[in-house]
């Protein structure tokens, strides 16, 4: 992956894996009708509100920054996004999905609810559009499974199912519902498997995630 | 809150022609001409050689055109069968061009008003002519011991722009680069003394069909003496004519055409939107921006652009090459161009 060149502000654009997918399923769901904003790569702790040269200078080093050329893997990028909120907005949405890391026992099961703190006025939200997420080696579940959304695109999703590669799988609900793996030949010579679920709000933009860990009980 | 919809005019859909020589690396003219010794001697080889730009051993040589010669009658080349007389592949040939050009076999293939029971073809490979060849752009020459001629088509002087089974169809007449340079003859521009125009410029399928007719007349007849070979069930290899016709010649000027179609989209964020980070890094734990000035007066620094569909599913992306600072005073007008 390379640097865009900084001498001149340009526009590197492709088309994403999903958008590929889409294009070649030729249904019409390859219509661009909306937009989002990011700043991936900046790391706001170098904005520095203490510059000795005044406050034209606060964003110097990030507005210097090369960044890097766009990845088609749209789960890797836009991870951060741009939100519209009133001015003097002093806290931003979080997702909050009850757990910091998830623990499961071989064939155990868990319901996710994520909720959408600090939007839309409220200290505490469902998101209408419901919560888009994603397991990292969907592997390690048995089911993975998205309730609560009844649009096309998240019964699709719900039913697409991948077997035997290390690849990630999306979901999309209002709930999700997770039930670890009973097979033991994952496992190896461990006695645990590891992963991330990211959670993503989808009206919010608002993003999580949490390690998962599967616990072998089986032998 | 983090999406926003495009208005109907955000979104603009642009064709546009965009013409370029038709040969690899952009040569405007080809000058050397080579076969490949292998397809030659291989079935193919009785019916079309291949030529390329280089040596077609090569690592760069890529085929630039086919050549190939058409009988109606099947002479100049061996018949599939000696009990079937002049079903050779020039008869094979001759038919294929005249169905595509004229689809029907009722007719045989007429240039300038004047039917020519054998043609020579050049087909130009499809990668080099893209969607069509560019009328106008045509420059040939052929030689042989006897005299040379300059080919062009009549793009630039047809008043009307005569369409058969092949698209748009051409006359070649003497000239280059879409001028002619000849006196009249036979009444018309460009054209030989009695057997019309040099042949077909066929640019909607890449073809330049080449009346073995008006070749084979002399220098003062307005041909360059081809003597092409019309035996019956006897190789005479007229593939060969035509090959040393270019080689000696040494120029090929063709310019190729297509369309391409983009989509342009306009991101436009007004100067109270997108004004905050959920970036981590600008954020606590519990959601509070990390610098309280930026509660008032929030910045922040655009890196890319997704675009999406209604489903929120990422279908493009596109990344800034430097991160573009937004506030409350700031609006950003960003062009993304899509090919596809």
């Amino acid at each position: 992956m390379g640097y865009l060149n900084n001498a001149v502000v340009t526009v590197d654009a492709i088309l994403t894996k999903k958008g590929r997918e889409l294009l070649a399923r030729g249904d019409g769901s390859f219509k661009i009708t909306q937009f989002a904003l990011s700043d991936d790569e900046i790391d706001y702790t170098l904005y520095n509100p203490t510059h000795p040269s005044g406050s034209a200078f606060y964003g110097q080093a990030i507005e210097a920054m090369p960044i890097l050329e766009a990845f088609p893997d749209e789960n890797q990028i836009l991870k951060y996004k741009l939100a519209t909120l009133p001015r003097g907005t002093s806290k931003l949405p979080l997702l909050e999905a009850g757990y910091a890391a998830i623990r499961l026992k071989q064939g155990a099961s868990l319901a996710i609810t994520p909720q959408t703190l600090n939007y839309l006025g409220a200290t505490s939200t469902f998101e209408a559009g419901g919560y888009t997420a994603t397991i990292a080696d969907t592997r390690v579940l048995n089911n993975f499974t998205g309730v609560g959304i009844n649009t096309d695109e998240a019964e699709r999703l719900n039913s697409t199912t991948t077997i035997g590669t290390n690849v990630s799988k999306t979901v999309i609900g209002t709930s999700i519902n997770l039930t670890a793996t009973t097979v033991n030949t994952l496992f190896g010579s461990n006695t645990q498997l590891q992963t991330t679920i990211t959670l993503i709000g989808r009206d919010s933009g608002a993003r999580i995630t949490i390690p998962v860990t599967i616990i072998k009980v089986n032998n | 809150m983090s999406f926003k919809r495009f208005d109907i005019e955000d979104i603009v859909i642009s064709s546009d022609a965009a013409a370029a020589p038709a040969w690899s690396n952009n040569v405007v003219s080809l000058n050397q001409f080579y076969t490949s010794s292998d397809q030659v001697a291989r079935t193919s080889g009785d019916y079309y050689y291949n030529v390329f730009q280089t040596s077609s051993t090569d690592d760069t040589a890529a085929i630039q055109f086919s050549i190939a010669y058409g009988d109606v009658v099947g002479s100049g080349s061996l018949d599939f069968n000696s009990n079937v007389q002049g079903l050779s592949p020039a008869q094979v040939i001759y038919k294929q061009y005249r169905t595509l050009v004229n689809g029907t076999e009722e007719t045989d293939l007429t240039f300038g008003g004047h039917v020519s029971e054998n043609i020579y073809a050049i087909s130009i490979e499809r990668a080099r002519f893209k969607e069509k060849l560019l009328p106008g752009s045509l420059t040939l020459k052929l030689k042989t011991s006897s005299g040379e001629i300059l080919l062009t088509d009549d793009s630039n002087y047809a008043s009307t722009v005569v369409f058969g089974d092949a698209g748009r169809e051409y006359e070649l007449i003497e000239g280059a680069e879409g001028v002619r340079t000849a006196s009249p003859q036979d009444g018309i521009y460009g054209y030989t003394v009695a057997s019309g125009s040099y042949g077909k410029f066929l640019p909607d399928v890449g073809v330049l069909l080449l009346s073995g007719k008006a070749l084979d007349l002399t220098p003062s007849e307005g041909g360059i003496s081809f003597n092409t070979l019309r035996n019956s069930n006897t190789a005479d290899n007229n593939n060969n004519l035509l090959y040393d016709a270019l080689e000696l010649g040494q120029v090929f000027k063709l310019r190729s055409e297509e369309t391409i179609s983009s989509n342009y989209v306009f991101v436009r964020a007004r100067n109270s939107e997108f004004n905050y980070s959920t970036n981590p890094s600008n954020i606590t734990g519990s959601g509070e921006l990390r610098h309280d000035l930026m509660i008032d007066s929030p910045q922040s620094y655009i890196t890319a652009v997704g675009l999406y569909n209604d489903n929120n599913d990422l279908l493009a992306v596109a990344k800034l090459s430097r991160p573009l600072l937004k506030d409350f005073t700031k609006e950003a007008l960003i062009r993304i161009k899509l090919d596809y």
